[in-house]
């Protein structure tokens, strides 16, 4: 009885770190690893705060109109949700998109939130208090004020770490403080709406979203900056991936100092890739500012910046994987009001679960190294004896 | 004159919490770990430390300025509690350490906030996203407080400012005069040598990570019982980044860190209080409150040339690496 049982652990165990092991799928069996652990360990979660966890997962798909919710209101129906999860998943995508390409670089951006705050908010004062500019000139403004703004953070940012050895995570994070209360200061001065407390509305000319425009006969916020984010995503991939420049860029990431050695111009490319992800995080903060919403809450810096950081983790650091794991986040952090409305949970078991699921992910190249090293004893063990997975995974790791 | 005194007052009351966050952040990656995790450290161990307060406050009826002392206590026990996440991840699961730090830091802002409103339900009938706490006592000298300009050091002091320095003039002296210090900072350098040397590279490493935990926590604590008197999720103010821009600045070096936290602090009040003494409105400060960090990144173009970080930080330990 006892050979069988563990013949089978031994088959079960040695099929899943296959799966993982497997060199053409591992970066997608990887996360799916992890996405299926956290989905384990919050349905524990949820089933000890005596909630039912398939409601709460079905809740989350239907926030975001991947499922039908118990009813809508008036003129609102699953394609508006739908909408309203892409207009915020694009501003998500673009500034996972600007932390990857400083990551691959060996650059840690972490001043995703401060170089949006400053674009989102030069292209609020600037286009869109400017009421009489048309929706066709003040759109491109909007989002070309976005590259340059956070462009030339980014190039600040890449030229004090090339020309003065400051590292990049200090000196983000001091112009974070510095752009948050700067605009804090102008926008609580001369743009405040009293009511509100945050920034004068913009004009709906120079907003990025086109909000409440018919769609199958419902009413949705209809967002252009979700094809930019996806183009974006592909014009990443390709200048990573296919040209000079990404080659060297990735290099100079990997091992400076043999970059150095083969002649790639290593300062160059450090401000060349803090410039690029600045702009990309410039387009992340119009997108979010001049479209999700449309006003600024002074002195608040947007925790897209961090979830960001998170997202390009989860994505592998690669601009495809970004766009899948910004769905998957966005799908938690969009859905959670409905989900706690309809479970009864506190809504921030949203981020609850994003964490979770990024510490295991952070985790996934470890998954793999004990899944191949397991492949490797069995592989070694067979001709002997075959019950070597007895012990469990760990102890039989020990050389 | 007034303002003088308060800028030192207010200033020393910002900057010894800081310091202790950043002499956390010093013990982790002088020992080879990175630690971008303080600022999830301090909110978690703040958490575990309102957290005790409030439930001693409820059911024995102690004062605030009791539990004070336990809440301090606590949070430093939940913080190296936390952080023993952030030394699994790097050490036993080989992570990234940056990136471990920023998963610990948003999994800590989402676990407190989570827990907050849950448990404040149990504690106050209605859910809020918040344990009040009140602001602890201050206290002066006599006699020295009444020496001019250097007097204000000695004037309004929180208990806590005398116990942070305690701990962390032990703490210089754990680093820099003993055995465990010595094989500490070797780590971070060259981890091989421990190893051959006969010491336990990925155990000195677990047990730096979470002194820093719990002195991120006891950071964390006094700001919750000094500038918030509550813990809510505005505990996460970005003062655990700020420690580690100070440490980076005091080049991994704990006395220089000190004055560069007491920098930070003079230039924060002091900023608030010309703004005062200049009689223009409220708005004003929020320009004011960049001094530290303007100031900050001018001071670097200088200083920075000669910064020198653990060699060995940011890579797990592999025995076989030459």
């Amino acid at each position: 009885m006892k050979t069988i049982s563990n013949d089978f652990g031994v088959k079960i165990k040695s099929a899943l770190a296959r799966f993982l092991v497997n060199e053409k799928w591992t970066r997608l069996t990887v996360p799916l690893f992890c996405i299926a652990l956290t989905a384990l360990l919050s349905s524990i979660l949820l089933l000890i705060l005596g909630k039912n966890p398939l409601t709460a997962f079905y809740s989350f798909l239907a926030g975001n109109g991947f499922a039908a919710k118990a009813k809508y209101g008036a003129g609102v129906g699953m394609i508006s949700d739908f909408f309203q999860f892409l207009n915020i998943m694009a501003p998500l995508l673009l500034a996972a998109l600007a932390f990857i390409f400083a990551y691959r670089c060996g650059l840690f951006n972490i001043g995703i939130s401060g170089q949006m705050l400053l674009s989102g908010f030069l292209a609020t004062i600037w286009v869109g208090y400017a009421k009489e500019l048309s929706g066709g000139i003040a759109k491109p403004l909007v989002l070309g004020i976005g590259l340059i703004a956070g462009g030339i953070i980014g190039t600040i940012v890449g030229y004090l770490k090339y020309k003065f050895n400051i590292h990049e995570v200090v000196s983000t994070i001091m112009i974070n403080y510095i752009i948050s209360y700067v605009t804090g200061f102008y926008i609580n001065s001369y743009y405040v709406d009293q009511v509100s407390r945050s920034s004068k509305v913009i004009s709906t000319a120079s907003r990025l979203t086109f909000t409440k425009t018919m769609v199958l006969g419902n009413y949705c916020n209809v967002p252009l900056g979700i094809l930019i984010a996806i183009g974006m995503a592909f014009l990443v991939r390709f200048i990573l991936e296919r040209t000079v420049f990404g080659f060297e860029l990735k290099a100079v990431g990997s091992n400076r100092n043999c970059a150095l050695y083969t002649g790639i111009n290593v300062g160059r490319q450090i401000v060349y890739s803090m410039m690029i992800s600045g702009m990309l995080a410039g387009l992340a903060g119009v997108t979010y500012y001049l479209g999700f919403t449309n006003t600024i809450i002074p002195k608040t810096l947007p925790g897209m910046g961090y979830d960001a950081i998170a997202t390009a983790l989860l994505g592998n650091a690669s601009p495809i994987g970004a766009i899948l794991s910004s769905v998957l986040i966005t799908i938690f952090q969009n859905g959670s009001s409905y989900m706690s409305s309809m479970v009864g949970v506190a809504k921030e078991i949203a981020s609850v679960i994003t964490g979770i699921l990024l510490l295991f992910s952070a985790c996934g190249q470890y998954f793999r190294t004990v899944a191949s090293a397991y492949l490797r004893d069995l592989a070694e063990a067979r001709p002997v004896r075959h019950e070597s997975g007895e012990e469990g995974e760990e102890n039989e790791l020990r050389p | 004159m007034n303002y003088v005194h308060n800028m030192i007052t207010d200033g020393l009351a910002f900057a010894i919490p800081l310091f202790i966050m950043a002499v956390g952040g010093i013990f982790s990656e002088k020992s080879g770990v990175i630690n971008l995790a303080i600022e999830g450290f301090q909110g978690f161990g703040a958490f575990c430390g309102a957290l005790l307060a409030t439930v001693l406050g409820m059911y024995t009826g102690m004062g605030t300025q009791t539990t004070l002392y336990f809440a301090l206590a606590m949070a430093f026990v939940g913080g190296s509690l936390y952080a023993t996440l952030h030394g699994l991840l790097c050490i036993r699961f080989n992570a990234d350490q940056v990136i471990s730090g920023v998963v610990i830091n948003i999994l800590g802002v989402s676990l407190t906030t989570f827990l907050t409103s849950q448990l404040s339900g149990v504690f106050y009938g209605s859910a809020s996203n918040k344990f009040t706490l009140g602001v602890s006592d201050r206290f002066s000298v006599p006699g020295l407080k009444s020496v001019p300009v250097l007097g204000a050091v000695f004037t309004n002091i929180y208990p806590f400012e005398i116990i942070i320095l305690v701990i962390c003039t032990y703490l210089w002296y754990l680093m820099y005069k003993t055995r465990f210090g010595m094989r500490l900072r070797a780590c971070g350098d060259h981890p091989q040598a421990v190893d051959a040397a006969g010491g336990d590279v990925a155990r000195t490493r677990f047990i730096a990570v979470m002194i820093s935990g719990g002195l991120a926590g006891i950071g964390g604590m006094c700001f919750a019982y000094s500038l918030l008197s509550q813990f809510s999720p505005s505990i996460y103010l970005g003062y655990g980044y700020l420690a580690i821009a100070a440490l980076i600045f005091g080049n991994w070096s704990i006395l220089p860190t000190f004055f560069v936290c007491v920098f930070f602090g003079l230039a924060r009040a002091g900023g608030y209080q010309l703004c005062l003494f200049m009689g223009l409105s409220s708005q004003y400060t929020n320009l004011f409150m960049t001094f530290p960090y303007v100031l900050t990144l001018l001071l670097l173009l200088f200083f920075s040339k000669r910064n020198r970080p653990p060699r060995a930080a940011g890579e797990p330990y592999d025995k076989g690496k030459r």
